[in-house]
């Protein structure tokens, strides 16, 4: 596929990249016992982005063969054509930047085709009676495995030929709990870059039904939050959401052309000095994370990215496009989920560096407050760095211990005026997003995390 | 692909999973032209072109069974092989089985043949039609993304037990989300969406309009007020704030337990203004079609009527589960087994203006967004207020930012005292104005 590639761009006019993916994929979904989804996907296509007058043309094909992207590639060259008369601004180059060759493959010793359908199979209905044996409460249950591996070739007219094999399993588990028509739940995940025994080393299954039925019980019982201002100890899932949903989108170079909040704010403080919060397509600090991108989707070899550092915003999150807008080097943040997808900025791993303070000197310091972890069923933020996340779990601290569990506690604010509050950070460090996945028109794997830092911002709840 | 290779594909990939070992086998292939063009931060970003086949293949091995779907039609079978593969590796389920072979009756205005003429030059046109209609609004509006899309896209279903259906459709789509700037300020987000089957349909203008005054609005709003009070949710709100709406009905939920409703057919669960009605047959709507994803036709079905619990939304495996009639509700594309879904999901339109629930209220709030948390099994919802203004004396009195809002989605439609005879589509859903009592509102 490489070779037939090469030649065809080779032989093609003008700037063209050709990215071919070839994608397996399986589901096994179990709830109550019951096994709701057994599935696989086997999925092959040729997307192609032509740039013809300063202007991008994209077309996507499942017909691989040569005469197949021969016809993409005028589609493509057509769609930029058409487009180039309506464009207010032309893209006036690409910036350069170290084109990636070569094969680059995920390093795992343990890779999922090595391991059975039997055998995933097995360990879902297992982890699915757990939950419901977990508790006498519980009324519903639900394990679910996932599993992508991708092969890419991406060549394009200015360099790039290369390969990479990704591979990238999931785990979730789902409790349900119930008490006189009332119900709560509690839900936990996992999911890494790498094998089976990556995948099962990171976490193992029992803690997330541990956790998952823990948390739909205590649920139950526990009163909601009082609504207010308040001074908070976030744990690294989500210091790792605040990281990716309301700081990251907005340092995203298209965001911010968009007219985000950061525009004017390079080489401006933006947060406390404590704070240094990077996007990097390596697994700093912890292995594994789901979001590692050694090649993005414009060929470009990846690196850690400085977006915040001692409060002072440093970068943007860039493609090759708006590195040349800003007169930077693109950061390899440019990513397609798919080969129909056309390559948009997108975040890799996301977070906080670690400080040098343990977790519980950030507790013990508070009288009146609250611990929380996790990110709940929600989040949201707008540009203006405005969030609102729900909470998975949340407790009262009382002079300096952890208490008493609150339900459908939110938090809200803007991201950098937390970010501002910050006081303490903690030297502890976690990715905990494996599972998830970022939608922006089109999804991502990515993943976030940091250490548990201390901060002031608003609690949801209900008004009394 | 053309339509009859399609269904070739189909009933070849039907056979080959018998052949594999299959008792029963349910083929659903898809078949999508796509022309889109899109804008981003006020200028023509990109248009693409795209083609795709994806053909999903169900096997039942006596009451297992396995998935498989490819894009590649010479992969056929290695996906039919898969399917088995992973049937034969399942536990069984007495209620994995396939509906009754009824013949569909087709839907008119599905299709207008002047799509397939459509071209990218079209979609550009109608993209920067889009963009300027917004900027025209007022200078300081900022188009952050847009796009207009127009697709084609060819249905065939065939099964073991002799069910054949296909259709044919054509859908416009077009959606825009825009900020206003000024200085330092920056409003939230407005977004604003529209849908059309036929070319003429097509209204960029109205929605870009809106979107722009919309984020307007919002421009410049100050924190507001900590009360317990009445609020107006506009119909964007009510998609996010009522989403628990649908796994309550859906009765794979009802058959897990997971639903409150589960034991609660021909009960009051909400005022008796409220009716929620879920139509597979609108005409002009997003997900209007003659047959559901496992073949069974499509129909009117009232879900709530007047407060009263009426039906869930049913599938062949809970309708054979709780031994009562198949709804037309399974829901998905060919890349994933059926599960359950609404086509088009409506709360019917009440007897009041909008602007007589707001007149109404001495002091609350008016929320064009709910940015959220919604929990769909205990219905407890707590989050932003987007685009919020305060009510004092029946009249909008400013803009407010940072105000969170809280309380129970099912104690909501107990309490509910406006619905309004103004309706809006959104996607598949088409919602009037709510007004809810007894919402925490807290300013931060």
């Amino acid at each position: 596929m490489q070779k037939l590639l090469e030649r065809i761009v080779a032989g093609a006019s003008g700037w063209i990249e050709l990215r071919y993916q070839a994608r397996s994929s399986k589901r096994i979904t179990v709830r109550n016992g019951i096994l709701e989804e057994s599935s696989s996907a086997l999925l092959a296509g040729l997307g192609v982005r032509a740039l013809v007058d300063g202007v991008f043309g994209f077309a996507s094909t499942t017909d691989v063969s040569e005469g197949g992207a021969l016809e993409a590639i005028e589609a493509a060259q057509s769609a930029a054509r058409t487009s180039a008369g309506a464009k207010k601004e032309r893209i006036k180059g690409l910036a350069e930047a170290p084109m990636a060759a070569g094969t680059f493959a995920v390093a795992t010793e343990d890779p999922l085709d090595a391991h059975s359908l039997e055998e995933k199979l097995a360990l879902v209905l297992r982890l699915d009676e757990q939950v419901r044996a977990g508790a006498k409460e519980i009324v519903s249950s639900t394990a679910s495995y996932g599993e992508m591996q991708d092969e890419k070739v991406i060549v394009t007219s200015d360099g790039a030929s290369v390969r990479v094999f990704d591979s990238k399993p999931e785990l979730r588990v789902l409790a349900v709990a119930g008490r006189n028509g009332d119900q709560t739940m509690g839900m936990e995940s996992s999911g890494v870059t790498g094998g089976w025994s990556d995948l099962l080393g990171v976490t193992a299954p029992e803690e997330l039904v541990e956790k998952a039925v823990r948390l739909a019980v205590e649920q139950l019982t526990a009163p909601h939050p009082t609504g207010g201002t308040s001074i908070v100890v976030l744990d690294p899932g989500l210091v790792g959401i605040l990281c990716h949903e309301a700081i990251g989108h907005t340092v995203e170079a298209d965001i911010v052309l968009g007219g985000a909040i950061t525009s004017d704010k390079i080489g401006k403080a933006v947060a406390s000095e404590l704070i240094t919060l990077c996007d990097s397509g390596a697994t700093e600090f912890s292995p594994h994370a789901v979001g590692i991108l050694p090649v993005d989707d414009e060929g470009v070899l990846t690196q850690r990215t400085v977006i915040i550092e001692n409060g002072v915003l440093r970068s943007f999150l860039h493609n090759r496009e708006t590195a040349a807008h800003y007169g930077v080097a693109p950061t390899g943040n440019a990513r397609a989920y798919v080969y129909s997808d056309d390559p948009i900025i997108r975040m890799r791993n996301t977070y906080i560096e670690p400080g040098e303070t343990p977790v519980e000197e950030l507790i013990g310091g508070i009288k009146n407050g609250y611990y929380l972890r996790g990110l709940g069923m929600s989040g949201q933020a707008d540009s203006n760095a405005e969030f609102m996340f729900g909470v998975k779990e949340a407790h009262r601290i009382a002079d300096g211990k952890v208490g008493e569990l609150v339900r459908g506690a939110t938090i809200s604010g803007n991201a950098f005026d937390v970010l501002k509050s910050v006081d303490v950070i903690a030297n502890d460090f976690a990715w905990e997003h494996g599972a998830g996945a970022c939608g922006k028109g089109q999804a991502a794997k990515v993943d976030a995390g940091g250490p548990h830092i201390r901060c002031t911002l608003t609690i949801g709840g209900r008004q009394t | 692909m053309s339509a009859h290779n399609l269904l070739d594909h189909c009933q070849q990939a039907l056979d080959l999973v018998r052949k594999h070992g299959a008792d029963q086998a349910e083929i659903f292939g898809q078949t999508t032209r796509t022309i889109t063009s899109a804008v981003e931060k006020d200028d023509l970003q990109i248009s693409k072109s795209q083609q795709e086949t994806r053909i999903g293949l169900r096997a039942f091995v006596g009451s297992q069974v396995g998935f498989a779907s490819t894009n590649d039609p010479t992969k056929l079978e290695d996906a039919a092989r898969d399917a088995v593969t992973l049937a034969k590796a399942s536990p069984g389920d007495p209620h994995n089985v396939l509906p009754e072979p009824t013949p569909a009756e087709p839907v008119d205005g599905l299709y207008d043949t002047a799509a397939e003429s459509f071209s990218t030059a079209d979609a550009v046109k109608q993209a920067i039609r889009m963009l300027e209609t917004a900027k025209s609004v007022d200078p300081r509006v900022i188009v952050g993304e847009g796009e207009f899309s127009a697709e084609i896209r060819n249905r065939v279903l065939v099964n073991s037990a002799g069910a054949e259906a296909k259709e044919l459709g054509s859908l416009f789509t077009y959606g825009v989300l825009t900020t206003a700037r000024e200085g330092e300020l920056v409003s939230n987000m407005a977004f604003k969406f529209g849908a059309a089957r036929n070319v003429g349909e097509v209204n960029v203008e109205a929605i870009a309009r809106d979107s722009s005054e919309n984020a307007l609005g919002s421009l410049g709003a100050e924190p507001g007020e900590s009360f317990v009070g009445q609020v107006v949710l506009d119909p964007y709100a009510v998609l996010n704030l009522f989403a628990p709406l649908q796994f309550q009905l859906n009765a794979r939920n009802a058959l897990r337990g997971m639903s409150r409703w589960k034991d609660a057919l021909g009960e009051t669960v909400a005022v008796p203004g409220f009716s929620l009605v879920d139509d597979g047959r609108l005409p002009g709507g997003v997900a209007t079609g003659a047959f559901d994803r496992e073949g069974t036709p499509r129909g009117r079905l009232p879900l709530i009527e007047a407060g009263t619990l009426r039906s869930f939304m049913h599938n062949a495996y809970t309708s054979h589960a709780l031994g009562v009639a198949n709804t037309g509700n399974a829901a998905g594309s060919a890349g994933s087994l059926p599960a359950i879904g609404p086509s088009n999901l409506m709360i019917l339109p009440g007897e009041v203006g909008k602007d007589e629930l707001i007149s109404e209220i001495k002091r609350g709030l008016l929320v064009s967004r709910f940015s959220g948390n919604s929990d769909p099994i205990s219905g407890d919802f707590s989050g932003v207020a987007k685009a919020a203004y305060l009510i004092v004396d029946g009249k909008i009195d400013r803009a407010v930012s940072g105000t969170l809002i809280a309380g129970n989605l099912f104690e909501t439609l107990k309490t509910l005292s406006g619905i309004s005879r103004e309706t809006e589509r959104v996607f598949n859903y088409s919602f009037p104005y709510l007004r809810l009592e007894e919402v925490s509102i807290t300013s931060e």
